[in-house]
């Protein structure tokens, strides 16, 4: 049965930048598929109320307060994981920063902010991979799906840090996928567009109007995909990038909301 | 039809339950596995041949389909008639009570150097691979914007993304389609209507190079990541992540289904 295939019965799931938004959403999505969650972020407070929405879909969840940017947490909160749970079938990097230069010309971006943003959005996911691979390899299955941005695959006026990072998880995501091929171990990447969190994002990206679609993502929107590729649904999958814009990256060429030409 | 009342709460969006799906090209090994996917998903199908001379295997599809608990009704027809398709979008609505869901499976493979393919074969591989499926986004795509939406996956090939030697028509009507896609899927973004494309790796199905002896088919598949083609049912999970509204913000996008070989190239 179709249906079937896409549950997640028994598997464990890490979840990086758990705690909120995209993270929280797949965690939850993941839940009432069935798998139980490991929950890492920064924050504990927000990894608890993950925690709790996971429980109450039933399922288990562990809270590792973790700064994915540095290698040794990484490394112990793989080990919390496999120490809990004795296994790690998903491995969902999620967890990423704007710039706290955003918008600065570039002679006003520090080495610090530049190096912190690397370091979470891309050295995370290297990280990580190289913490669960290792189990993944024992178990002979396993699925990486790395989360980068519309703007890996576009510039942005005072972009640098996240274009950059974000463009670098899609090519991360391309060598495992090449180098774990022959182990059943799959990786791809979701490149969500605009997806705003507050209000004031919403301000900025001027509610989404611009997106082709009509609107601006919702974190829930994110789920279904997660859990398809996460699930034995997607196993000839591999290396794929799926862009989940509302049609964004399709086009680009003309303003959003004109076509040359009468309408119909 | 799947048990959609034990459905886990995560697995709602993926249900097709109740809705009216039309497959063209339901006798290709491909289309064949769209359409039982759809049908086990809980759409109701109707089935379209690419050509005629398929009764008996569209016949086949649609008892498997309705072996799953829902209804299914086949129609012989020549994807490269617009009336025919024209005709097959009515018959779906009139049959199904709906049309929410296309999936167009349509394929005329020519491999051959560029100096050999005469006018009537350049004809013959840009109809077949894109005037029909121009065709049928037009025909059925009118019934699904008049109806006030829809979802369609069109089923192509890694062709669509790259060049093969040998094969420079057929790519290019293979990238025609690609493209096709995002402008559609742009134009028709705020009439609730999507398209997205399923793009299958090398497949094993009949009249492949990939499956004759020789040198060609021996290098290709240890060439590709895992080693081995891509099984038409390997494409169930992506047809139906696309076709059902667990993709709702999803369009103008590409799956390739292919074990990571566009990574490589």
């Amino acid at each position: 049965m179709i249906l079937d295939r896409f549950k997640l019965d028994g598997k464990v799931a890490i979840i990086t930048g758990g705690g909120r938004g995209l993270g929280r959403a797949m965690a939850v999505r993941f839940a009432n598929c069935g798998a139980d969650i490991v929950a890492a972020s920064r924050t504990l407070d927000q990894l608890n109320e993950t925690k709790a929405l996971v429980e109450a879909a039933g399922r288990k969840c562990l809270v590792v307060p973790t700064d994915v940017g540095r290698s040794a947490d990484v490394n112990a909160m793989v080990a919390a994981a496999i120490k809990e749970f004795g296994r790690i079938d998903v491995m969902v990097n999620n967890a990423g920063i704007g710039e706290d230069s955003f918008g600065k010309p570039i002679d006003q971006i520090t080495d610090d902010e530049w190096r912190r943003g690397i370091d979470v959005n891309l050295s995370s996911q290297f990280f990580c991979a190289r913490a669960v691979i290792p189990h993944m390899l024992k178990a002979g299955r396993g699925k990486i799906i790395n989360v980068a941005s519309g703007y890996g695959l576009r510039g942005g006026k005072h972009n640098y840090m996240y274009a950059c990072s974000k463009g670098a998880v899609l090519q991360l995501t391309r060598s495992l996928a090449l180098t774990y091929a022959d182990n059943n171990i799959q990786t791809n990447c979701i490149v969500p567009g605009i997806f705003p969190h507050n209000e004031a994002m919403m301000k900025f990206f001027k509610g989404g109007k611009f997106i082709p679609i009509g609107r601006p993502g919702n974190d829930e929107d994110v789920g279904p995909l997660a859990v398809f590729l996460a699930s034995d649904a997607s196993d000839h999958i591999n290396g794929e990038l799926i862009i989940i814009d509302g049609g964004g990256l399709a086009g680009g060429i003309v303003p959003t909301g004109v076509a040359p030409g009468k309408p119909a | 039809m799947a048990d959609q009342k034990n459905l886990p709460p995560g697995l709602r969006d993926y249900s097709l339950a109740g809705k009216a799906a039309l497959v063209v090209g339901a006798e290709h090994p491909v289309g064949r596995v769209a359409a039982l996917t759809l049908a086990e998903a809980g759409a109701n199908v109707m089935l379209a041949s690419q050509d005629v001379g398929a009764d008996e295997s569209l016949k086949q599809v649609a008892k498997a389909a309705q072996a799953l608990g829902v209804k299914a009704a086949a129609r012989t027809q020549r994807a490269s008639i617009r009336a025919d398709l024209a005709a097959t979008a009515d018959r779906a609505v009139a049959e199904l009570g709906g049309l929410d869901i296309l999936v167009t499976a349509l394929d005329a493979p020519l491999y051959a150097p560029v100096e050999t393919i005469d006018d009537s074969a350049y004809d013959r591989v840009m109809d077949e691979n894109f005037k029909a499926v121009w065709m049928a986004l037009q025909e059925i795509g009118r019934v699904m914007l008049q109806r006030g939406g829809g979802s369609i996956v069109t089923i192509t090939n890694v062709m669509a993304e790259r060049g093969v030697p040998n094969a420079s028509l057929y790519c290019a009507a293979k990238g025609a389609v690609r493209n096709l896609v995002r402008a559609l899927a742009l134009e028709w973004a705020r009439r609730k209507v999507r398209i997205n494309l399923l793009e299958c790796g090398w497949t094993e199905e009949p009249g492949s190079p990939a499956l004759e002896a020789g040198e060609f088919g021996e290098r290709l598949v240890k060439y590709l990541p895992y080693r081995r083609l891509l099984k038409p049912e390997e494409i169930s999970g992506a047809l139906l992540y696309l076709a059902s509204p667990a993709s709702s913000f999803v369009t103008g996008e590409a799956i390739a289904v292919d074990g990571g070989l566009l990574c490589r190239v």
